[in-house]
């Protein structure tokens, strides 16, 4: 019965964090991207990869959400489809993978969750450079944009860590 | 984890990303031309338009809070700056309006109605920014039905900032002049300097490093110099003649010793952006 609740509050959560990804860039654009580094928020993939791995009874259909909720980032945010469609349900996939050969604590997932960054990140460069959607060197794509990301989103994930940890046990 | 190169894995593993190419392709392929884009896309977006402003409505407001904590704090200083700036302002505003109604009679007697200078304005409030390195974009809250049309161009109040690049119903985006993409359009600005003279190019790039922008192959013989000030030409018909653009900072040779280079620092701060002007002309 408690556990409805959570397939009710893990896509609000969802959506909500997608626009707050945007609302907060914008907000904090002096911080977030100044020249020439640009960190960029990954809310949304927070939300999902707690949902994966917190979710002890793999029963939420997170893979269909992360399609849809990357189909609305492309949507919404770049006009450009595909990227984020693709490269969230992917991330999705592969830490369902991996999950079964992980002792489950904080520094592990502190580190899936490094890994994770660099994947989408490396990903939507290479989709986006492959599109002519931009042109940037591979230097500064890890200089100027994935260590700043990195450092950034590490910090939300340590403050958001217990709080979700908290979230789940308690709803499931 | 041995399985995932079983042979249909494989395959669906390709079809998904030849999908993914393929949309990706088809978007970058239609997103410059001007009936994009399509109906459903810009219910969509309105749609998202819709949920973000609720979302966004606190954020904004928490920010606005904090802007007019640190503007109390400034406020005594800021005060004293500015009564000696409303002096001078007072007399400039005399002038303009005598020179613009000079104008006006002047353009009636040549029979010259529509110049490149006049322009109407639609006010917007930023709603959000594409979460991405890639895409300098923002969302503002105004579409079609305020009046806004793909390839505007888009100011802040201290100067340009970019351009209108999607318009849906209710809100549009803007891609910002500093995006590097290579299909970002690029404008006509020029530049005059203090003997009057100008010299006209085209936005050409914008350094990250550095936050200028880039003028680049100028082979005029005018001289130009640092604090010159640059705004947008109206060449090419999309944009208003006179937009602020920014100052000088640097003038170069490229990198062949052929042309040269001019660095602009642009007048507007990209990175704090809450209410936006679309200019129409």
């Amino acid at each position: 019965m408690s556990f409805s609740r959570l397939r009710v509050i893990f896509p609000i959560g969802l959506f909500v964090a997608l626009f707050l990804d945007g609302s907060l860039s914008n907000v904090f654009a002096g911080h977030l991207f100044s020249y020439p580094y640009a960190s960029v928020l990954h809310l949304t993939l927070l939300w999902l990869v707690f949902a994966v791995f917190l979710d002890d009874h793999d029963a939420l259909p997170v893979g269909i959400w992360a399609t849809f909720v990357g189909l609305v980032f492309d949507w919404y945010y770049t006009g450009v489809f595909g990227v984020y469609m693709v490269g969230l349900p992917l991330i999705v996939y592969l830490c369902r993978q991996i999950k079964p050969w992980l002792d489950l604590n904080f520094l592990t997932l502190l580190m899936i969750y490094i890994i994770n960054l660099t994947i989408l990140e490396a990903f939507t460069y290479i989709w986006y450079t492959m599109g002519h959607v931009i042109s940037s060197s591979l230097a500064d794509f890890a200089v100027y944009t994935l260590g700043p990301t990195i450092a950034v989103n590490l910090a939300i994930f340590v403050i958001l860590y217990y709080p979700m940890r908290r979230l789940y046990l308690s709803v499931i | 984890m041995q399985k995932f190169f079983s042979n249909r894995k494989l395959v669906i593993a390709i079809v998904i990303f030849i999908i993914s190419f393929g949309l990706m392709s088809v978007s970058v392929a239609i997103r410059d031309k001007k009936s994009t884009p399509p109906l459903i896309q810009q219910f969509g977006n309105d749609v998202a338009g819709a949920v973000d402003r609720v979302i966004a409505w606190p954020v904004n407001g928490l920010q606005s809070a904090t802007n007019s904590v640190s503007d109390l704090l400034n406020t005594y200083q800021e005060n004293q700056k500015l009564k000696k700036q409303v002096d001078q302002l007072a007399q400039a505003k005399v002038s303009a309006q005598t020179t613009r109604a000079e104008n006006k009679q002047l353009r009636k007697e040549l029979k010259l109605n529509d110049s490149l200078s006049d322009y109407t304005t639609v006010t917007a409030n930023v709603l959000t920014r594409t979460p991405s390195s890639w895409m300098n974009q923002l969302v503002i809250s105004k579409g079609a039905t305020a009046g806004v049309k793909k390839n505007m161009p888009v100011m802040s109040q201290s100067g340009l900032i970019g351009r209108v690049v999607e318009v849906n119903q209710t809100n549009s985006k803007v891609e910002l002049i500093s995006n590097t993409s290579s299909s970002a359009n690029k404008f006509a600005i020029q530049i005059t300097n203090s003997a009057g003279k100008t010299v006209n190019g085209i936005i050409s790039g914008y350094d990250k490093s550095s936050n200028l922008l880039e003028m680049g192959s100028v082979t005029s013989n005018v001289k130009i110099k640092k604090g010159d000030k640059v705004v947008t030409s109206g060449l090419g018909g999309n944009t208003p003649k006179g937009l602020y653009v920014g100052k000088v900072s640097k003038v170069k040779q490229d990198d062949y010793g052929l042309a040269s280079e001019v660095e602009i620092t642009p007048a507007a701060d990209l990175s704090d952006l809450t209410v936006v002007t679309v200019a129409e002309q």
